[in-house]
């Protein structure tokens, strides 16, 4: 009994690691209708930035702040003069402009920071196991579980709450009309490219210390993300956050009851998902 | 005027109309004398420009004339290029034993994920292609006493026709050649039907065509299969051409990369994708010799295609050879379209 | 007016000064045309400059998670051809480097390129094993001499031998199966194993069972994670749950070093010895690992504080050129190079008789940074030592030390 709840918590912390990851790719689309292929590409940016950032202070801290910022500048390098002409074309386009940016970004990543496989250490304080239910577990782990959860929260209320989230749906929904309002709404998609490229940044110096940091890893993660806010409903952000929580738990539960299908196995449940509810769990219409 | 029907749909559309029948000419001809001049090397490099020039165009019957974007399409490639890898080493040889069971096996493949996947659309078919191929990739990967797991199969002895020896490189090519051009002009007969010009109203608006009583579902399924059958045979040559088979063939980054070449020739067109298939061949296999950062050249390549030339190699193709027009990812003069069902019952 | 004829003088000069450029380069030109012919030795231009230079194709990774692998082995590479002035035979050495991408696919294509349109006279490197077995084919049929600096899959010297297939690296079988011995000897009577799920795993894994159930031994449970596997967790969980006294793994690159940590961070390496095929614990992978590391007992063919004068003389001059230390994959990338040099000092640079220079490659034999390195007759595999090493630190540095030497190790052959 011990053993599944354990792999429970197993799954629990990876799906919370793939909701840090996924937000910014969800919060994309939820808002711009782009699937930002990039995304990979700025996750893996933003570890490498960590990385140098810690060799430089020594400060794991320090890294997870000013990555994400770096990392949303580079967003706004490609938003602004590339992105943004492509809004009148259609969403195809966009979305192979991103896949260009994501070959440009994993290759810039190799040039400058080389092909070792890195890590990051985790934060002093954090770099210890804790016991749970008789066994150890390791403390950043734990430290995950909560991010992802302030995230969601925080998430929540930003945008499902707040002014400026209603600012920007509206933008989405009816972008003449808001713009008829007198609401920026050209600016309104930057800020948001932004958040959502410094988000994927934030995701990757969070992540370094349990997947490592290394050329691959970047495409490695577009493909769950992406698994995750398809299940979950594209666009909508408890979609993101149930989406990575079942594909986590799924996936745990799959390698241990099913080993020669654990390669397989999230694919299987998003495909079921799929032909169940074509939209996702939470999709209202299927696109 | 006779113009090669075969020929229209081919080309993109350009001013000249007996440019397009010269282009097509001059091309043909270059493809047929180039092995002649002795390189064996030319002849390798140009087969393996035919092979994925028959999996970029039959993605592009899904892609550019019915509006489906699929990343699972090497699925279809990749079973075929393991039957051929099994059937050769364990069975037969024989071409003609070969060659029907692979694309028998590639279409099922198809035909079983678009009974799924065309059930959603947009991105999440998108995703539902990928998941499937995944699934075949998974498959590969994990049966390694049939398939030979992450080694692959190697030592795939070129297929045995009875009167031919296709073991040298240029016969072989002569071979790949006019399976290619069967396969160009069969597509080009179904992009210029009835049937391909439904296609075409099932990308502009699926809706309408519904609601004039078109059933879009077989339509979508047909499309799906028999781009399942082409890529199917470009599988099986590339097995052939390699004489070696890996679970990589079913990777995603297959279904990538041929996505890719139709993005980068141009969706829409067929020459258009073969003339991908080539670029992105070429970039990948020269860029690369001269430069580790191939990587970031074809990243740029794609954004400044985005950018500045949307329909890609044929869309700039068609401005430099005629009046600036924007090319329509049309049937020009395509037949009448079939009765719809509703009216034939009306009557 | 007096600008235009400045700028005309200015060009004026710039002509002559052009012609005369020209002119010099064209005497030069033909001064070292006609030193290289074969009668002109007035200038004192050796002879070596005469004959064509031999044409080396290395194809490795250079890109995706084994890049480092590509960059050592290069470098291993470079180290010794620099030591010997890039020539051999009395004549001169060049190479074209290409990327085999980790892709088969790619790894043909690149190999025929260098054997078709390159003509090359020799063909090495190759980091995978797939994309070996992938272009084994296309090397005997071309009768192309490959040196194998490491892909390890047992069958390249077994049922797909080729006599133009040289490998100075190893077999999975050679690195793990003498370990299951001693295993059983000084670390515990029962093992549980894992391995990331591919050819190279479990070949290490088969090893192992090999010497080490005829001991006496008994394997209590596998677990074998996929590829590119990220969370170990549910792995370490179950490999927990049998409560082993000790395991055996097997893994490289990124997967070694989450599989390292994260036993750690579960609790996996207090609760019992951990120990694993060399690569897990490897010079490449261990910066990385860190203190995580420490302790781990491996079996490899090397080990960068193997103490031999050959090792210390070769790892002391690539930190010195590179600035970092080497690893197994250099150390295979130097001996790859001298195995080249020394088949072609023997047959006096002579490449177009290639039965001829298989044959003096197959005799060459040398004293390595490894130890004593020789070819299997039978086999073109090397004939090596294999020794238990473990990580420890060294100063500030961690390092792999050599602990036992099981002796020479010869692949079987079937």
């Amino acid at each position: 009994m011990t053993f599944y709840l354990l792999q429970a918590l197993n799954g629990c912390a990876y799906g919370m690691l793939l909701f840090l990851l996924a937000a910014g790719l969800s919060l994309i689309f939820g808002l711009m209708e782009i699937v930002n292929l990039a995304h990979g590409g700025f996750y893996l940016l933003g570890a490498y930035l960590g990385l140098s950032i810690f060799r430089w202070t020594g400060s794991f801290w320090l890294a997870l702040a000013i990555a994400p910022l770096i990392t949303g500048g580079a967003g706004f390098l490609l938003e602004w003069p590339f992105l943004r002409p492509l809004y009148r074309r259609t969403h195809l386009d966009q979305i192979l402009l991103t896949f260009g940016f994501a070959f440009v970004l994993t290759d810039l990543t190799r040039w400058l920071w080389g092909a070792d496989v890195q890590s990051l250490p985790a934060p002093r304080g954090l770099d210890q196991s804790v016991v749970i239910l008789g066994t150890l577990f390791p403390a950043y782990r734990l430290f995950v579980i909560g991010a992802g959860a302030a995230l969601a929260l925080g998430l929540w209320l930003g945008l499902v709450r707040s002014r400026l989230g209603a600012v920007v749906r509206a933008g989405v929904a009816n972008r003449e009309m808001t713009q008829a309002l007198g609401i920026d709404v050209a600016a309104v998609f930057t800020g948001v490219f932004v958040f959502g490229t410094a988000l994927a940044g934030l995701a990757g110096v969070a992540a370094a210390p349990i997947l490592g940091v290394f050329p691959g890893v970047d495409f490695d993660i577009l493909i769950v993300t992406l698994i995750v806010v398809v299940v979950g409903g594209l666009g909508t952000f408890s979609g993101a956050f149930w989406g990575s929580l079942l594909i986590g738990e799924a996936d745990t539960f799959g390698k241990v009851l099913v080993p020669q299908a654990a390669l397989v196995v999230i694919y299987l449940v998003m495909a079921a998902v799929l032909l169940a509810r074509p939209a996702g769990l939470f999709g209202g219409r299927a696109r | 005027m006779n113009r090669a029907p075969g020929a229209r749909a081919f080309l993109p559309a350009s001013g000249i109309r007996g440019g397009r029948r010269l282009v097509l000419l001059v091309v043909a001809a270059a493809l047929l004398l180039v092995p002649l001049t002795g390189s064996r090397f030319a002849a390798t490099t140009l087969t393996e420009m035919l092979v994925f020039a028959i999996f970029a165009m039959s993605l592009d019957l899904l892609v550019g004339y019915t509006g489906l974007v699929s990343l699972g399409h090497a699925a279809p490639f990749g079973v075929a290029a393991y039957t051929v890898a099994l059937l050769s080493t364990h069975g037969t040889a024989a071409l003609a034993a070969t060659l029907p069971a692979a694309l028998v096996a590639g279409t099922a493949a198809a035909a079983l994920i678009g009974v799924f996947a065309l059930r959603a659309a947009g991105v999440y078919f998108l995703m539902l292609t990928l998941a499937f191929a995944q699934m075949a990739f998974a498959v590969a990967h994990e049966w390694a006493g049939v398939t030979g797991g992450t080694n692959g199969l190697s030592g795939i002895p070129r297929p045995a026709l009875p009167a031919a020896d296709l073991g040298g490189a240029v016969p072989f090519y002569y071979l790949v050649l006019l399976l290619a051009g069967l396969a160009a002009v069969v597509l080009a007969r179904i992009t210029r039907s009835p049937f391909g010009a439904a296609l075409a109203g099932v990308r502009e608006n699926e809706a309408r065509m519904r609601a004039m009583g078109y059933d879009t579902f077989r339509l979508k399924m047909a499309a799906f299969v028999i781009a399942g059958a082409a890529a199917a045979l470009s599988g099986a040559l590339y097995a052939y051409y390699n004489g070696f088979v890996s679970p990589d063939v079913l990777y995603w980054t297959t279904s990538g990369q041929v996505l890719v070449m139709v993005l980068l020739g141009g969706a829409g067109t067929l020459a258009g994708p073969a003339a991908g298939a080539a670029a992105v061949l070429l970039l990948q296999n020269l860029a690369s010799s001269y430069t580790e950062r191939w990587t970031l050249i074809l990243g740029a390549a794609f954004i400044l295609v985005v950018l500045a030339a949307p329909s890609g190699l044929a869309g700039v193709a068609a401005r430099l050879g005629g009046p600036l027009r924007r090319l329509r990812a049309a049937n020009p003069g395509a037949g009448p379209l079939p009765p719809a069902p509703s009216e034939g019952a009306a009557r | 007016m007096g600008d235009d004829r400045t700028v005309a003088s200015r060009k004026t000069l710039t002509r002559r000064t052009l012609l005369r450029g020209a002119a010099g380069a064209g005497l030069a030109g033909a001064a070292i045309a006609g030193a290289g012919s074969p009668g002109a030795r007035g200038f004192g231009v050796p002879a070596v400059l005469a004959a064509a230079p031999v044409k080396i194709g290395l194809l490795v990774s250079y890109s995706k998670v084994y890049g480092q692998l590509g960059e050592d082995i290069t470098a291993g590479m470079t180290l010794y051809l620099d030591g010997i002035g890039w020539t051999a035979g009395g004549r001169r050495i060049t190479w074209i480097r290409e990327d085999e991408e980790i892709d088969p696919q790619v790894g043909v294509r690149k190999t025929r390129k260098l054997i078709e349109a390159d003509g090359v006279d020799f063909l090495t490197g190759i980091v995978a094993t797939p994309t070996a077995y992938a272009i084994r084919d296309m090397v005997h049929n071309s009768k192309t001499i490959l040196v194998v600096s490491n892909a390890g899959g047992n069958l390249l010297t077994r049922a797909r031998r080729s006599p133009y297939i040289f490998r100075v690296s190893f077999t999975s079988w050679q690195v793990s199966a003498p370990f299951g011995k001693w295993f059983y000897d000084n670390v515990a009577r029962t093992a549980a194993l894992t391995a990331a799920n591919y050819g190279f795993g479990t070949e290490s894994l088969a090893a192992f069972k090999e010497t080490f159930i005829p001991a006496g031994g008994k394997v209590i449970g596998e677990v074998l994670p996929p590829l590119n596997n990220t969370d170990y967790a549910p792995y370490i969980t179950q490999v927990l749950k049998m409560s082993p006294e000790a395991t055996y793994n097997f893994y490289s690159g990124s997967d070694a070093v989450r599989f390292v940590a994260q036993s750690v961070q579960y609790g996996l390496a207090k609760a019992s010895r951990t120990t694993g095929a060399g690569f897990m614990v490897e010079q490449d992978v261990l910066p990385a690992e860190g203190v995580n590391a420490l302790n781990i007992y491996s079996p490899l063919h090397w080990a960068l504080k193997l103490q031999n004068p050959e090792n210390l003389a070769f790892t002391r001059a690539y930190r010195t050129r590179f600035k970092r230390d080497a690893s197994v994959f250099a150390m295979q990338g130097y001996d790859a190079a001298r195995v080249i040099v020394e088949g072609l000092n023997r047959t006096g640079g002579n490449t177009t008789d290639k039965d001829r220079l298989v044959e003096a490659m197959a005799a060459v034999k040398f004293a390595s940074p490894r130890g004593q390195f020789e070819f299997d007759p039978n086999t073109h595999n090397v004939i090596q030592n294999i020794y238990v090493r473990q990580v420890r630190q060294i100063g500030s540095d961690l390092a792999n030390v050599v602990f036992v030497n099981l002796g020479r190790v010869t692949d079987p052959g079937k």
